[in-house]
């Protein structure tokens, strides 16, 4: 595949996401209309014009933003079709439906209404938008996995095989576990087929992850106060940084503070700048937002990595993902009245 | 007794000089197809970058002329 011309592509079309001053002057606006305004005079124009045909207000930026990003993760795809890149490019989009799946589970066992369970939904992997709305129309749990095995769609095996657990303990993480397992275990394999410089940029990706979601696990697994030897369970394999054994010492530490000591030799040691009293009061969203920040900063920093491989679409993936949670989220908190000060602490700054 | 060494000479300097630029005036262009495609207003631009390479050919032409008028 001839990267020159993609990647040359690819970052033209990185000069076109919004700037900081841009998100700056969108969190000064005073209201979603405003925003609205300002987004049309940007590459979002067609989009919002498109959704304004149906949608109004949150509901129009949130439509055209998410259909942005589809459009966007579409067309890289279209750039590199047909070759091993594509699916190296695949395996890292697949995430979003391990998410979309995770998210739609998660709404029906909780019985959120449908359209919610559709608002927190990122159809840019392999389940388009008409598949995801027809499995959030299922009515259960059990439905949605016979749904995905009917169309053989391979995320329904690690379901199956764990519902029965899921059905006695009721316990969401069981399925999550199962399904997060089946597809670091399925990418990492297929990565290890060549050993090329794209490969190892795709590895080091997924390997962040699979220590983003394992300390994401110590975390809620200290303050929860969960059986330590339960815990080792849930941890997934593939990260010679935090392995197996380095998770359960932070679990046997115990506390927070802890676990943070024994992350200090590691890459995860920024953890131990979050305050103190987040940390004393066990407010574990403020570890889980620090860690999201980490990985989006580090899959947008792969365009300072060689300029003719994939590091130059993966870096591109993660600043769009960046530019429309930051956009999305000023536009809900303009919504809700939230004040300045706490919408630009929400914001993933990279 | 004509003396092939200097046309070879001449031909080796020229030839590899069009290879480079061919090279990477191959990979400018790619790249330089991509941008246009995205942003058309960079079209006179690329058009320059492309034709830099050029000078690589155009060194390698002047070499040669200098070992051909040896032969003169």
């Amino acid at each position: 595949m001839e990267y020159a011309y993609v990647n040359a592509r690819i970052r033209a079309m990185k000069s076109r996401l919004l700037g900081r001053p841009f998100l700056e002057q969108l969190i000064n606006k005073p209201d979603v209309d405003s925003i609205i305004a300002d987004l049309e005079r940007t590459s979002y124009r067609e989009e919002l014009e498109r959704a304004g045909v149906q949608f109004s207000g949150i509901n129009r930026v949130e439509v055209a933003i998410r259909n942005d990003l589809i459009r966007a993760f579409r067309a890289i795809l279209g750039f590199i079709k047909g070759g091993e890149e594509e699916n190296l490019l695949t395996l890292i989009l697949q995430r979003w439906d391990v998410q979309n799946i995770k998210t739609i589970l998660r709404g029906k066992k909780i019985h959120a209404p449908a359209s919610e369970i559709l608002d927190c939904l990122i159809p840019a992997g392999e389940l388009g938008e008409a598949a995801l709305t027809e499995l959030v129309k299922q009515p259960d749990v059990k439905a949605i996995i016979d749904l995905l095995a009917t169309w053989g769609v391979p995320y329904a095996r690690p379901l199956t095989r764990n519902f029965k657990e899921y059905s006695e303990t009721r316990d969401m993480l069981v399925l999550e576990y199962a399904i997060d397992t089946f597809y670091f275990e399925h990418a990492l394999s297929t990565l290890k087929s060549r050993d090329t410089e794209d490969n190892r940029i795709i590895r080091e990706m997924l390997v962040t992850e699979i220590d983003i979601n394992n300390l994401r696990t110590v975390f809620r697994v200290i303050r929860d106060r969960m059986d330590r030897e339960d815990a080792k369970k849930f941890f997934m394999k593939g990260s010679s940084e935090l392995d197996t054994e380095t998770l359960y010492s932070m679990v046997k530490a115990g506390t927070l503070e802890g676990a943070l000591k024994l992350l200090e030799p590691t890459s995860y040691r920024f953890l131990s700048g979050i305050p103190q009293e987040y940390v004393s009061a066990e407010k574990i969203s403020a570890f889980e937002k620090e860690l999201d920040r980490y990985l989006v900063r580090k899959g947008i920093s792969q365009f300072l990595g060689d300029p003719l491989s994939i590091a130059i679409p993966i870096g591109y993936i993660w600043a769009k993902y960046a530019e429309v949670t930051n956009i999305r989220i000023i536009a809900r908190c303009k919504q809700s009245g939230v004040p300045d000060k706490e919408l630009r602490e929400a914001l993933i700054n990279v | 007794m004509v003396d092939f060494g200097i046309p070879i000479g001449a031909g080796i300097a020229f030839g590899l000089g069009a290879l480079g630029t061919g090279i990477a005036q191959s990979k400018i262009g790619a790249a330089g197809a991509g941008t246009i495609a995205e942003k058309p207003e960079t079209f006179g631009l690329m058009i320059i970058l492309v034709a830099i390479p050029e000078t690589l050919v155009i060194l390698g032409f002047v070499v040669a002329s200098m070992i051909m008028i040896m032969l003169v």
